[in-house]
């Protein structure tokens, strides 16, 4: 080999990577922000929480715009490791948005109840960075490094109230589960890929697509790795932790894992099974299907005897999952839009909702649980007439935003033949419309009680008001949410 | 400009509604009065653009929905029967909006009822401007919860929220006629928008249906099913008996709901929907007969009656019986023009009514009134031009429209158009013989309620007699100079193509060339009933009292509204409460209570505390359920795999 | 041949026996022992395998570090070991029956193995022969450069644990001696040393 032609090579090899750069750039921009707010906030010490959270709201504000205006035609990056497709840029869009309404949900909150530190935000700034890579995961090895950078800022935040108890004892639940179910996921990796001696999506499906002859093993590595992303999602029988780190953490950072992380880690479970896994679907199909009636069955029930209102928004996280996992269930394109839809409509409604939670407080302290509600609608009319909308439509109830949610999923499934699964859906949703209800009894018709303090600043009666607004407007113009979708669910079948 | 016109009213709505404590009562009877001005101006010029100058057009806002076959958008389609109704709506609802302001001036909740009659004038828009069955469905519903809203607006009233409830469930039956029709549009023709509606009638028209054996006729089907929801908006025979109760709402309302607009959605979507009807004459045959029946029935009802504002809700009934009789025999185009000049004097007629009441302190028995004629003379001449236009005294708006149903039925030649003919024009002398036996029964003879009352009948305030000045122009001259466009020769370019008729069923075009004894009959009934009245009321009073007792059956029959609604309380209410006890107190507490919601609770209950009873805190607990799940999970493709 | 087998059956063996008593034996000490012997014969697994370079980061890292900190923390904390092993036998009959049947399927699962018949071609990188390049060299070509993004990515984790460590466990207190090297350099003179006259019989105000 000459030098020449070796030289040629390298300025060959410099090019693509420049190509590749500008694929991930707004990762790569993300990175960069957090680092600068992160070296920004130690130089500055304390009291930098409220300039580094705008930061961190600026920051991906413009890595939203980045996202969807990316330089490059280019989809590809790192020969296949990372891919960008609408539907992995409108699930982005969607997290960033969810992470900013996080953070501003959480600034009042860390400074009246002694976390006034930092790095709260820059661990949801590079939690959000993990959820993104995982979203263009194109490869197993993505996938488990983008899980990795996005759970480990989450147990951190479970366990940010550091001299409380409750929230440590979560903190080390949370990691030790997830650490358990890390161990799953690559313990499946390792079997798929010792069957296809691949980690690539695309191959993985061409080697799936073109054999014949599939190994129980593959089966059996599909397992582990669903079992391992579904403890992301909550979905039963890995939903163990959910109400235990609900109830104990921090209950800003609450807000965040209820909005965000489920939405994203849902985004890879559609990515891998409807990218790599698209013809086992057979055999992952009925897994999901059974996991989405368990999840909706535990989400409707154990609701109901809930008394604190973080535990009882852990359980209709469940169920919500649940319902979306019909969507993917019913293994089309039309379930995925289903998803895709629900997803957007629950994360809205859960700000709303969190929104509320965060602004229960009496007496200067922090009140948690349902009975803390009753028959507010006389001291904060407009507050109770939010969260009735918002409670409303989390069960699902006709002209709000979260029927059409349900609508679009049932839909999906009795398209595909699951008639099972939709009307177990239907039903369920009747008995978590119980305790959805329940709350608005207690704050219409039960005894009044304390009045809630003040709501300091404006972000968490924004959050609140634009939240039921959407969701009693969105009958006027579904389609807007309706059409995007269809695309970003098209984006993923388009070859 | 259409924006303006549409959206106004939302906006004024929104305002008195959500800022009605900021702004006060002042101001927001100001802001949603101003706004309706600007929306009825805005109308008028439209009116100009569109109905005369041909200028039909759709304005797309935004797509609603588009999943598959459905594809629905928002957008207002201003053809040329939307522009005359959203002139009238607009026009009337100005009206209504400043008559108001004084006739609730003694009312606490002054915003909230500004806030609802603009919400009303926006839904009943939306309806009218509708581009497809979607968007009109979504305002037939705004105007019923709307009409719900303002009939049991004084709910401390047990009669207004029974009222409000029954017209509410009235509709409801109505409302599903309509949403199944609507249905099995989009079944038959897989679409909901009416352009392509109607394009596809031509090849679709002999569309048939088995169904349970029966073979169905899918444009008819259609039709009868939207018929039904035409039925309970306008309060045809059979699902009218809201329609009088309904007067338990302020005299504003009845005047802007219960006469000029909401009542008139049916015959509006029986002409919007012309194109389907037309291949439909079994459905038109019954429109026909039923309406003739309606306009009967309440004729003879409101002449007994005592109510002031029951005699003119009797009378807009049977006016909207002559629209659908119209409607029966093919002439859409008569059809909107009796609704037009209707909405003039009859809002009129109502407002001055109001106004009447008004002035004797709330009393609306007209057997308590009578010689107020010189204390109230504004009100007392505004009256008496609603009557004659409403009479159809000659060269009075009614005497034109009036004429044109008759002439049109007579024209059709066929025997259903003869029976409402010969209908109509029975009917037309009673109209007569009722309205001025109103006129005569609360202005003339001697005053019969007590001085208290006497003394303090007064003149109602300029704010509301100044806006009856336009209906009382619109009364007088709506017919002579709109006779031409509407039916006359130019009606071909006036609707353009918003009406759809069948070469065959040209039934206007017949009208012009019935017998000249055909045209002059149902002036001459109606002075003929005039007189009658003066007679019977004024120059002896004591005649119809021995009428009265002579027929004394058919009089309580009349009276008690021919036991409509003691008929249905007795058919329909009491063997289905009959049967509703005995579900519930067997079948639901026993049974369904039993095993279902209590039973359900129950198990509902032990789920719930058995799954939070697995939730027990510990670490290795929860990894131990994931383990679990995971063996059970591999068994499973274990087994399914070798077996 | 038949001794690289009976090594790897030696080695396998003891890492099994090694890694079962990590988790039976009662004194905590003697658990994190056999764990460093599990690891020891992990690494000589690899070495058969040919990657002595995996083989060597275990040694150093696990063996070397992460296992020796393992046995600090466990000598320094003060645990009732007794307590955590009381709910051992409780457990056990459950625990060992789902063990099992994990077990079973698992031998289930590799004793009906095969590989795909596209799994040769799949492959991405395939591992260069010895005589060439060395196993160091060869990771190292595809880390950094067309794993160049995971790199960055796992750098990333590094830093988001290192911001947890510290958020969770850094407290400022007051009245903590330190030394402040560049405040002792910078100290003058004035600012510490005051000259005082004091007369006889008065002392030092």
């Amino acid at each position: 080999m000459t030098t020449v032609a070796s030289g040629l090579e390298v300025s060959l090899a410099m090019s693509q990577i420049e190509l590749d750069l500008n694929v991930v750039m707004p990762e790569i921009l993300m990175a960069i922000f957090g680092m600068l707010l992160l070296v920004f906030g130690v130089i500055r010490g304390k009291n930098s929480l409220r300039l580094v959270s705008y930061g961190s709201a600026i920051a991906m504000v413009f890595v939203a715009y980045m996202v969807l205006n990316l330089p490059v035609e280019q989809e590809n990056a790192f020969q296949g490791l990372f891919v960008n497709e609408w539907f992995s840029s409108f699930m982005k869009v969607l997290i960033l948005m969810g992470s900013v309404i996080s953070i501003f949900l959480s600034l009042n909150y860390l400074e009246n109840n002694n976390m006034n530190r930092f790095e709260f935000p820059i661990l949801i700034l590079f939690s959000t960075l993990g959820m993104m890579i995982m979203l263009s995961a194109n490869d197993l090895m993505t996938l488990y490094m983008g899980l990795e950078l996005q759970s480990l800022p989450l147990y951190i935040l479970a366990a940010f109230k550091r001299d409380n108890l409750k929230s440590s004892e979560a903190g080390i639940k949370y990691f030790v589960l997830g650490a358990l179910s890390s161990g799953l996921l690559l313990y499946g990796i390792s079997l798929i890929y010792g069957f296809t001696g691949t980690t690539s999506f695309e191959t993985l499906s061409q080697t799936f697509a073109s054999d014949e002859n599939i190994s129980i093993a593959v089966i059996v590595g599909l397992v582990f790795i669903i079992s391992g992303l579904i403890f992301k999602i909550s979905a039963v029988p890995f939903h163990m932790w959910t109400p235990d780190v609900y109830e104990g953490s921090p209950t800003a950072t609450t807000a965040f894992f209820a909005i965000v992380p489920k939405i994203a880690a849902m985004g890879l479970i559609i990515r891998i099974l409807f990218g790599a896994f698209a013809d086992l679907i057979e055999q992952w199909q009925q897994i999901i299907v059974l996991v989405s009636i368990l999840s909706m069955l535990v989400g409707a029930f154990a609701g109901i005897v809930q008394d604190n209102i973080k535990r009882l928004m852990a359980y209709s996280s469940i169920g919500h999952i649940g319902y979306a996992l019909v969507g993917v269930a019913a293994g089309s394109i039309d379930g995925v839009r289903g998803v895709i839809i629900y997803l957007t409509i629950y994360m809205i409604m859960s700000a709303g909702v969190f929104a509320v939670i965060l602004s229960m407080k009496k007496n200067d302290r922090m009140v948690e649980n349902i009975s803390d509600l009753s028959g507010i609608s006389k001291s904060n009319p407009a507050m109770a007439l939010l969260m009735t909308i918002l409670m409303f439509s989390m069960a699902g109830i006709p002209p709000v935003a979260g029927f059409f949610g349900k609508l679009f999923i049932f839909q999906a499934a009795v398209e595909s033949g699951l008639y099972t699964l939709a009307v177990i859906g239907v039903l369920t949703s009747v008995v978590a419309a119980f305790y959805y209800l329940r709350i608005i009894k207690v704050m219409y018709f039960d005894a009044f009680e304390d009045k809630f303090d003040k709501i300091q600043g404006k972000s968490l009666a924004t959050i609140m008001t634009i939240s039921g607004i959407f969701a009693l407007c969105f009958i006027i113009s579904p389609d807007i949410l309706f059409s995007t979708a269809s695309e970003a669910a098209q984006s993923l079948w388009a070859e | 400009m259409e924006f303006i016109a549409v959206f106004l009213p939302l906006l004024g709505a929104l305002i008195a509604g959500l800022f009605g404590k900021v702004i006060g009562d002042k101001g927001s009877q100001f802001i949603t009065c101003f706004l309706m001005v600007c929306a009825a101006a805005a109308s008028l010029f439209l009116f100009k653009d569109v109905a005369m100058a041909s200028n039909p057009r759709v304005l797309e806002i935004f797509t609603w929905i588009s999943s598959g076959d459905l594809n629905v958008s928002w957008a207002l389609r201003f053809d040329q029967i939307a522009v005359v109704m959203v002139f009238v709506v607009n026009i009337v609802s100005a009206v209504v909006h400043i008559y108001s302001v004084g006739y609730m001036s003694h009312d606490p909740a002054k915003a909230k009822f500004m806030a609802y009659l603009s919400l009303f004038t926006f839904a009943m828009l939306m309806l009218v401007t509708a581009d497809n069955l979607v968007q009109l469905f979504f305002g037939w519903e705004g105007v019923g919860v709307a009409s719900y809203l303002l009939i049991g607006f004084w709910n401390h009233k047990e009669s207004a929220n029974s009222a409000a409830i029954k017209a509410f469930v009235m509709n409801r039956i109505g409302d599903f006629g309509l949403a199944l029709g609507i249905m099995v549009i989009f079944f038959a023709f897989g679409t909901l928008n009416f352009d392509e509606i109607f394009i596809r009638v031509e090849e679709l028209k002999d569309l048939h249906l088995e169904f349970l054996g029966f073979d169905v006729h899918m444009i008819t089907l259609a039709c009868a099913l939207l018929f039904v929801g035409a039925m309970g908006k306008s309060a045809q025979l059979g699902l009218h008996t809201w329609l009088p109760d309904a007067m338990e709402g302020p005299t504003p309302v009845s005047a802007l709901i219960h006469a000029a607009t909401m009542v008139t959605a049916g015959v509006f979507l029986v002409v919007r929907m012309s194109p389907l009807f037309e291949y439909a004459p079994s459905v038109l045959m019954f429109i026909c007969i039923l309406g003739a029946l309606t306009a009967l029935i309440a004729a003879t009802i409101a002449v007994t009656q005592n109510d002031i504002k029951r005699v003119i809700a009797y009378s807009t009934m049977s006016q909207l019986g002559y629209m659908f009789f119209a409607l029966g025999v093919s002439a859409y185009s008569a059809a909107m023009f009796h609704l037009f000049t209707h909405a003039f004097f009859k809002a009129l007629l109502f407002l001055g009514a109001g106004s009447v009441i008004h002035a004797m302190s709330d009393e609306q028995d007209m057997r308590k009134m009578g010689g107020i004629y010189k204390l109230i003379p504004a009100t007392y001449i505004m009256m008496w031009i609603g009557s004659l236009a409403l009479a159809g005294v000659p060269f009075f708006a009614g005497y034109f429209s009036k004429d044109m149903v008759l002439e049109v039925a007579y024209a059709d030649h066929t025997w259903f158009g003869m029976f409402a003919y010969w209908v109509g024009i029975f009917v037309a002398f009673l109209t007569a013989f009722y309205s001025f036996r109103l006129i005569f029964m609360a202005f003339h003879g001697k005053p019969r309620c007590d001085e208290k009352v006497m003394d303090h009948v007064h003149e109602s305030p300029k704010i509301m007699l100044r806006p009856l000045y336009v209906l009382v122009i619109g009364a007088v001259t709506a017919g002579y100079s709109f006779k031409e466009l509407f039916v006359g020769s130019d009606r071909g370019d006036f609707f353009g193509k918003s009406i759809f008729v069948l070469a065959e069923n040209d039934t206007v075009a017949a009208a012009h060339h019935v017998p000249t004894w055909v045209a002059v009959l149902p002036a001459a009934v109606g002075i003929v009933g005039i007189i009658l009245a003066w007679v019977f009321y004024i120059k002896c009073p004591k005649l119809p009292e021995k009428i009265a007792n002579a027929f004394k059956w058919i009089y309580k029959f009349f009276l008690n509204k021919w036991y409509f609604d003691e008929l249905y309380n007795r058919l329909v209410v009491k063997p289905l409460f009959c049967f509703g006890s005995l579900f519930w107190k067997i079948g639901d507490v026993k049974i369904i209570d039993g095993l279902g919601p209590n039973g359900v609770a129950k198990l509902s209950k032990k789920t719930a505390d058995l799954t939070s009873k697995l939730q027990s805190g510990y670490v290795y607990h929860y990894a131990f359920v994931m383990l679990i799940g995971i063996v059970c999970f591999v068994s499973f493709y274990l087994f399914k795999f070798n077996g | 041949m038949i001794i690289s087998t009976i090594v790897f059956y030696a080695l396998a063996g003891v890492l099994i026996l090694s890694s079962m008593m990590v988790i039976t034996s009662k004194n905590p000490v003697h658990s994190v022992l056999f764990l460093i012997l599990a690891f020891f014969n992990a690494a000589g697994l690899c070495v058969l395998l040919g990657a002595e370079f995996i083989a060597m980061l275990l040694v150093i890292v696990y063996v070397g570090a992460v296992a020796v900190l393992f046995l600090f923390v466990v000598m320094m904390l003060d645990i009732n070991f007794k307590d955590l092993q009381s709910g051992f036998k409780k457990y056990m009959s459950v625990g060992g029956l789902v063990g099992g049947i994990l077990l079973a399927e698992l031998i289930v699962i590799y004793s009906s193995w095969s590989f795909s018949k596209s799994a040769p071609e799949n492959i991405k990188f395939k591992t260069p022969d010895i005589t060439e390049l060395s196993n160091t060299e060869a990771l190292g070509r595809i880390l950094y450069t067309d794993n160049l993004f995971l790199f960055q990515i796992a750098g990333l984790i590094l830093l988001v644990a290192m911001i947890g460590a510290i958020t969770l466990t850094l407290r400022t207190r007051d009245g903590v001696m330190k030394q402040d090297v560049s405040d002792q350099v910078n100290r003058k003179r004035e600012d510490v040393v005051k000259i005082v006259k004091v007369e006889t019989g008065t002392g030092v105000a």
